[in-house]
């Protein structure tokens, strides 16, 4: 009987601070699992925030960010919307439909936001997230622009939270500010699966994603090694000892030292 | 109604800059072939004997107070472009009138205006009342035809209004020079005796047009209203509008916008009523010392929604930043919508699905209001194999869709550089693929590669130039008669497809980064290839 009690105040609780958070409560975000396709059973409406080191994997945490959106797109909501600043075009590449279209995106689909200061970028982002016909807004943010800081994340994740868009804010670098994004994360690209047919050429991609923040799939911290093929996100291996072993395996399998010499003798023609 | 400014060069000096001397007499000079030749007067100078055309060092030594200043022609003519829009609080129709004084005539169309200010009278005062109140020296005149009008408005020297029936009387005391004419008409005119523009009346027509060309005819037609005459306004007339004006004038921005919703709900209940809808809107903002301010903003889909209409001028306005001065208040407002299309009045049903299109077109509209139409946009396939171009960045307003399909079965970057980067490579043969890279002063070593696949250049372009495209407005004829000066044209190489090919490969370096870079030219035994890195995989 006290057990049951204690389970409803418990549960009376984490809805009172899920309010307050105006989040999905963490039960919500287990039950959820079943109705997201791929491997990460992340919920709609939270902000994200995708760290990697260095800006040249941008095409990673692009990569990661619309894996996730792709499985938020409905028929009501079929906008997904990329901002970044315009003088960080040449730095990062834009998004190329002809890329995006291999992985499921049609152009009309895709929208894409330059601004000329991050003030009118944090616009963007939040004017983007109220629009009931966006289900995700993707927003590049290099280094640590003064205006972004717990003040500016707290809106956006709010103004996620109450209209049901996912926002992912693409950070560069090793350094963490305080921030109100539901999760956290952390990209570091892996080596590639093996294509079929030809070990030499590169294969889907593959990420080792580590969640510095937030509760997902009742793990803390947990770490995934995910693979995106044109269908969606794989996890290959799942727990993190696995997926270790499974980098290190492939890694042994992969050409190594001398190996680019031989890699011209046997040039693939499937290219 | 026109209105003849004799002195708007030098008045409109005087307004910018108030440190001249009222009392003193004030000229402009030109420099024209070395010599410093008078082209405007003031009242004083005038009435001191100096004359247009005068050399400046004679007109010092017959009035040694006068003050002189150089005309600066682009400034002068700005300001009275905007002089001119700005008298459309009278009338949407005004229009300038080039052909015998540079500023000097404005003709404002006020059929079916005037009763808003109280009648013809009243309305020629207000107008001529408040440039006389900013210090410009003005005549005005309304009249049937514009001919009769510009006569009375020059050779009365007082406002006057002329009824249908008195235009033949009143003009027929008036000197010939009254009807527009050039010097030399006028001139043949003075020598067969003729004088006034009432000799003309009788004179059989046939040797007038012999002598003096058709011309003449047409400005006496015109002048007496046989004939009519086009005015080409300024502004473009818009026939949708509705505007405000303010007794007391307002300064602040969030005071122009709530105006400017009461406005647009005034307009949207018009083109409801109309059943149409727009996809411009324009907010033009009178100030009160003759300036207009001019905002327009477009929709993706038209619209006539006034909470939706207002919210892009706000986002608009926010951009402006700096560039928003009121001067000394505003006086008036008027919206206007362009580009109507029908749209008929659409009923909420039971089984209307949300599809959630008008929302994301209502984002798009705010976002292009806030961050500009080229901020905004949206990617559309053209049917090309040259990577950069097979994607063009179109605005999202303007509904530009997709009509070619992209093959999907080729292996393309997802983010793709704007402009390929030079790298160095190593390669271990040297047409094979890349074996390491330094990229951004970065090295990568790579584990994987696969390709070439090979991109041939466009080969109907080979051996041809780069093309100048001929400017869009050839057709209209500059007033200075300079001759037309050639555009520099670069001294480019004709384009050569085959040092144009690439081959691109992908490469996978030791970190699981994926790039995408080619190879460029053929390759040639002996030579240096240059490589590119032109995107990067997820």
């Amino acid at each position: 009987m006290t057990t049951r009690t204690q389970t409803a105040t418990l549960d009376a609780l984490r809805q009172t601070i899920a309010r307050i958070e105006r989040r999905p409560s963490l039960k919500d975000t287990t039950t959820n699992s079943e109705n997201v396709a791929g491997a990460l059973p992340v919920p709609s409406g939270v902000m994200h925030e995708v760290f990697t080191d260095a800006t040249r994997n941008g095409g990673a945490t692009l990569g990661f960010a619309l894996a996730q959106a792709r499985h938020l797109l409905t028929p009501q909501r079929p906008a997904l919307i990329y901002i970044h600043l315009l003088r960080d075009s040449q730095e990062f590449g834009l998004p190329y439909a002809a890329g995006l279209a291999r992985f499921g995106f049609s152009p009309e689909e895709v929208l894409l936001a330059r601004t000329a200061t991050i003030t009118e970028l944090l616009w963007a982002a939040e004017e983007a997230l109220a629009c009931q016909a966006v289900a995700a807004v993707i927003a590049e943010i290099r280094g640590a622009p003064k205006q972004f800081d717990f003040t500016a994340s707290r809106r956006l994740s709010m103004r996620a939270a109450s209209a049901g868009a996912s926002l992912f804010v693409m950070r560069y670098g090793t350094g963490r500010e305080a921030s109100a994004a539901g999760f956290r994360w952390h990209l570091t690209p892996e080596r590639s699966a093996a294509m079929p047919f030809d070990a030499k050429a590169p294969g889907a991609p593959r990420w080792l994603a580590r969640l510095e923040k937030g509760v997902l799939d009742g793990r803390v911290n947990g770490q995934w090694l995910l693979e995106w093929r044109e269908h969606g996100l794989l996890e290959c291996v799942s727990p993190f000892g696995g997926a270790a072993e499974h980098a290190a395996a492939d890694r042994r399998s992969t050409l190594h030292g001398s190996e680019p010499a031989a890699l011209g003798d046997g040039l693939s023609q499937t290219g | 109604m026109v209105l003849n400014l004799p002195l708007w060069a030098t008045d409109c000096l005087r307004r910018a800059e108030p440190s001249l001397s009222p009392d003193l007499p004030l000229v402009l000079y030109e420099k024209n072939k070395g010599a410093m030749r008078l082209v405007a007067l003031d009242a004083l100078a005038a009435h001191a004997g100096l004359r247009a055309e005068q050399s400046l060092a004679e007109a010092r030594a017959q009035l040694p107070t006068v003050q002189a200043r150089e005309i600066d022609r682009s400034w002068t003519s700005a300001v009275f472009a905007d002089f001119a829009d700005w008298h459309s609080w009278a009338s949407p129709l005004v229009a300038v009138l080039e052909d015998m004084t540079a500023y000097g005539d404005l003709v404002l169309d006020i059929t079916g205006v005037s009763h808003l200010f109280g009648g013809e009278e009243a309305m020629l005062e207000r107008v001529t009342g408040r440039l006389a109140a900013m210090g410009i020296t003005v005549f005005g005149a309304i009249a049937p035809s514009i001919g009769a009008a510009w006569a009375i408005s020059h050779h009365g020297r007082e406002s006057r209004i002329l009824a249908p029936d008195e235009v033949s009387a009143a003009l027929s005391g008036l000197p010939v020079s009254a009807l527009r004419l050039n010097g030399e008409q006028v001139a043949g005119l003075a020598q067969m005796g003729l004088k006034s523009i009432g000799q003309l009346y009788q004179r059989p027509r046939k040797p007038l047009q012999a002598r003096f060309g058709v011309s003449l005819l047409t400005r006496l037609d015109q002048a007496l209203g046989h004939v009519s005459e086009r005015m080409t306004p300024r502004l473009p007339p818009a026939e949708r509008f509705a505007e405000r004006r303010f007794a007391e004038p307002i300064g602040l921005m969030d005071d122009v916008l709530a105006a400017a919703h009461d406005l647009a709900i005034r307009l949207g209940h018009d083109l409801e009523r109309e059943g149409v809808a727009a996809h411009s809107f324009h907010l033009f903002i009178y100030r009160v010392d003759h300036k207009v301010l001019s905002l327009s903003v477009n929709a993706g889909r038209a619209t006539r929604d006034p909470s939706h209409i207002t919210r892009l001028f706000a986002h608009r306005s926010e951009r402006l930043e700096g560039g928003y001065d009121p001067g000394f208040g505003i006086d008036m407002i008027r919206l206007a919508a362009s580009s109507v299309d029908t749209l008929d009045e659409t009923q909420m049903g039971v089984f209307e699905t949300r599809d959630g299109a008008s929302d994301l077109d209502r984002l798009y509209d705010r976002m292009t209001a806030r961050l500009g139409a080229l901020a905004v946009v949206r990617s559309i396939f053209v049917d090309t194999h040259v990577p950069e171009r097979a994607i063009k960045l179109a605005p999202a307003v303007s509904g530009e869709t997709n009509s070619v399909l992209p093959n999907t079965g080729l292996v393309r970057p997802l983010r793709l550089l704007p402009s390929p980067e030079p790298i160095s490579v190593v390669a271990a043969v040297p047409d094979g693929p890349p074996a390491a890279m330094v990229w951004r002063r970065v090295r990568y070593g790579f584990v994987k590669a696969s390709g070439p696949e090979r991109i041939g250049a466009e080969w109907w372009r080979a051996h041809r130039r780069l093309d100048l495209l001929a400017p869009l407005d050839a057709g209209k004829t500059d007033r200075d008669d300079k001759p037309e000066q050639m555009p520099l044209l670069p001294n480019l190489e004709p384009f050569d497809s085959a040092a144009a090919t690439r081959d691109y490969y992908v490469a996978e370096d030791d970190g699981g980064r994926r790039f995408w870079l080619f190879r460029l030219g053929l390759f040639v035994p002996g030579a240096d290839p240059q490589w590119y890195l032109h995107g990067v995989f997820s």
